[in-house]
């Protein structure tokens, strides 16, 4: 029974269910890095599926599915920046109300635009592309596992090194560190804060579009309601783990990515799933934990 | 009450009302762009919840749990703790009275109701410890706690239903129904509104009493303003923000409770389509005052119960109201930086008005 769950394929489905997880962290660390904490993320998720199954679904592209997400992300991603940042309003209940906008538009739109309850699915909806690596096609191991997956898997492991080396090696990632650190310090510096909270809060938006663009044309090509089911707060708990580093974040992401794609074959064999499913956020509980008790053991020695 | 804070909070009805009006005819707008009037949406939508004598039960039923986790929300955030685990609370109060209503089933009527409620409550009030400890201990931040330990109750719960729990009536994710005597009656033929809503009542008019008229309700809002500043009058803030947030979840816990033995009669595993966060937007809505959460409760309760005839009668999906919901929260949000924003504006122009004078 061992290897029916332990085998490649877990492998492989650990990769495709930690991307979307990837992709929304890398966005959510940006913002909290500039100082805001995003709990939108799950509306944003959310969304970019939708938006991404009607684009791909009236233009017969999936490439303007994925333009269609990233759209709506940029939108919603400058809606909470104009609100947080210009009106001072609590980032917290701007993100609960982007949550609950985005259960209630896409439902809507999914019942006046489709006509249909629950789910809508079609073969018209183009899913993302499918990348072959020619070099690796004749080695097995490597051959099942990172074959074959749908394009923003590839994406997002070049965005974790691209955001790292955004974050920590060049001056706009500096700023940008610099704006939820010491804004006063960036300003007078000569670089706007407000700026840098704007750029990550909209980039945020985006990654959460490709997101949800990879959750519904990805692998299956449809939209589910409420088809983000809690990433946002996995992608959440895999920022305040990996402490925000894309690196560490991104190592959390796999992790619970890992145990999401667990939970899912255990269930399949009739064992309960929901403690596997409850990993990313105990986790989370424990490493807060852990963090502050060795920071506290710091102070204490200073 | 002084002039300005009268003068305050009567500026604050009026953007409020504001709010309300312009998402309502953002709704309108949406209802126009999907080829339908607004006039017989929302005239449905008003039939739905108020039209009738089944009809207002119904809206009346659906304000139990909200005015129970609003005002939970409303003792947690004035007193500078935010609970964000009203969910999960609630879904571990539930069950939990659901667990005494199927093993203590020779109880008389009376004792066997207020075991349960007593049982959620203590259920609820626990769960929330944890996270308030976390806070005041070691400073982490309990609104991250409070949202992870929301998952953490939904999928045990889940897992309790469908495994140890299970009815053997087939796999619907619930318990055995709970012993007659715990069933609370209905009010109303055919709708869900049962006596509960006495008990919500006077569970109601106890958080008021305490919040607004005792000593206890003033140090909640001490701390809830300025910690350091209750600190220096004396007040144990560590422990005020504790009791707070114990008390916050044992109202969502009681929030649960009557979802059982009301509602349902059983424990489900979906039970709460969201109760926690409609009472929490109930309680942002009006800054956490309980005679507006309670107002607002109604108003969000007849807004889901109208929108579901509105659906049947013009076949506008009720999800809009979702939508309104979400753009009066927005405007909320932003009620202080828009006036800032006004204001500044305001400002501007009269200078250079004045500037302009000058020249002439």
């Amino acid at each position: 029974m061992l290897k029916q769950v332990f085998n490649l394929t877990l492998v492989q489905h650990t990769i495709r269910t930690a991307t979307p997880l990837i992709l929304a962290a890398l966005g959510g660390l940006l913002t909290e890095h500039a100082g805001m904490l995003n709990i939108g993320m799950e509306g944003m998720i959310l969304l970019g599926s939708f938006f991404g199954v009607l684009g791909s679904y009236f233009f017969s592209s999936s490439l303007v599915g994925v333009i269609f997400a990233a759209l709506v992300g940029l939108l919603i991603g400058l809606i909470f920046a104009v609100f947080v940042v210009d009106l001072k309003s609590d980032e917290f209940i701007v993100a609960i109300a982007i949550n609950m906008f985005a259960s209630g538009l896409t439902v809507f739109l999914l019942r006046s635009i489709f006509g249909v309850k629950g789910a809508f699915s079609s073969p018209d909806i183009v899913p993302l592309p499918r990348l072959q690596i020619p070099g690796i096609k004749n080695i097995p191991v490597l051959n099942i596992i990172l074959n074959n997956h749908s394009i923003f898997v590839y994406i997002s492991w070049i965005l974790v090194v691209l955001v790292y080396i955004y974050l920590y090696k060049t001056p706009h990632g500096i700023w940008l560190r610099a704006a939820g650190e010491y804004p006063e310090a960036l300003e007078t510096a000569g670089v706007s804060a407000k700026r840098m909270k704007y750029t990550s809060s909209i980039a945020c938006g985006v990654l959460c579009g490709f997101a949800g663009a990879h959750l519904s044309l990805g692998y299956l090509t449809l939209f589910t309601e409420n088809m983000s089911a809690d990433r946002g707060f996995i992608a959440l708990a895999a920022i305040i783990f990996g402490r925000a580093n894309p690196i560490k974040t991104f190592g959390a992401a796999l992790m619970f990515g890992f145990f999401d794609a667990l939970g899912i074959r255990l269930q399949v064999l009739g064992i309960p799933s929901q403690f596997t499913q409850m990993i990313p956020y105990m986790a989370t509980i424990i490493a807060l934990l852990i963090v502050t008790k060795r920071q506290m053991a710091k102070w204490k020695r200073i | 009450m002084d002039k300005r804070h009268s003068n305050e909070r009567i500026e604050y009805i009026i953007s409020l009302v504001f709010s309300i009006v312009v998402s309502l005819l953002i709704g309108a707008l949406i209802m126009i762009a999907n080829g339908r009037s607004p006039l017989v949406g929302y005239g449905a939508l008003l039939k739905g919840a108020f039209g009738s004598k089944y009809n207002i039960a119904t809206t009346f039923a659906k304000t139990v749990p909200l005015i129970l986790t609003g005002l939970a929300t409303a003792v947690s955030f004035s007193s500078g703790i935010f609970n964000i685990g009203g969910e999960g609370q609630l879904y571990l109060g539930a069950f939990a009275a659901a667990y005494v209503g199927i093993t203590f089933i020779s109880l008389p009527k009376g004792i066997g109701i207020i075991l349960a409620i007593i049982a959620g409550a203590l259920v609820g009030g626990i769960y929330a410890y944890i996270p308030a400890l976390l806070k005041v201990k070691y400073e982490i931040d309990e609104v991250i706690t409070t949202i992870m330990l929301n998952s953490v109750a939904v999928l045990f719960t889940s897992y309790l239903v469908n495994y140890p729990f299970a009815t053997t009536e087939g796999k619907m994710g619930g318990t055995e129904i709970i012993a007659e005597g715990y069933h609370l009656s209905k009010m109303v033929r055919l709708s869900t509104l049962n006596t509960s809503i006495f008990f919500m009542g006077i569970i109601a008019i106890i958080i008021y009493y305490l919040m607004e008229k005792t000593s206890a309700g003033y140090d909640f809002k001490m701390v809830g303003r300025n910690s350091l500043f209750a600190r220096y009058g004396g007040i144990d803030d560590k422990k005020q923000m504790i009791l707070a947030m114990v008390l916050s979840g044992a109202l969502c816990g009681i929030a649960g409770v009557f979802e059982v033995l009301g509602v349902h009669h059983r424990f489900l595993q979906n039970i709460s389509p969201g109760y926690a966060w409609d009472g929490m937007l109930a309680a942002l809505i009006v800054k956490n005052n309980p005679i507006g959460v309670i107002i607002m409760s109604i108003f969000l309760g007849a807004l889901k119960t109208g929108s579901v005839s509105m659906e049947n009668a013009t076949s506008i999906p009720s999800e809009l109201v979702l939508v309104i919901q979400s753009i009066i929260i927005l405007f909320i949000a932003g009620e202080a930086g828009f006036k800032e924003k006004f204001k500044v504006w305001n400002t501007r122009r009269k200078a250079k008005q004045k500037a302009g004078e000058k020249n002439a």
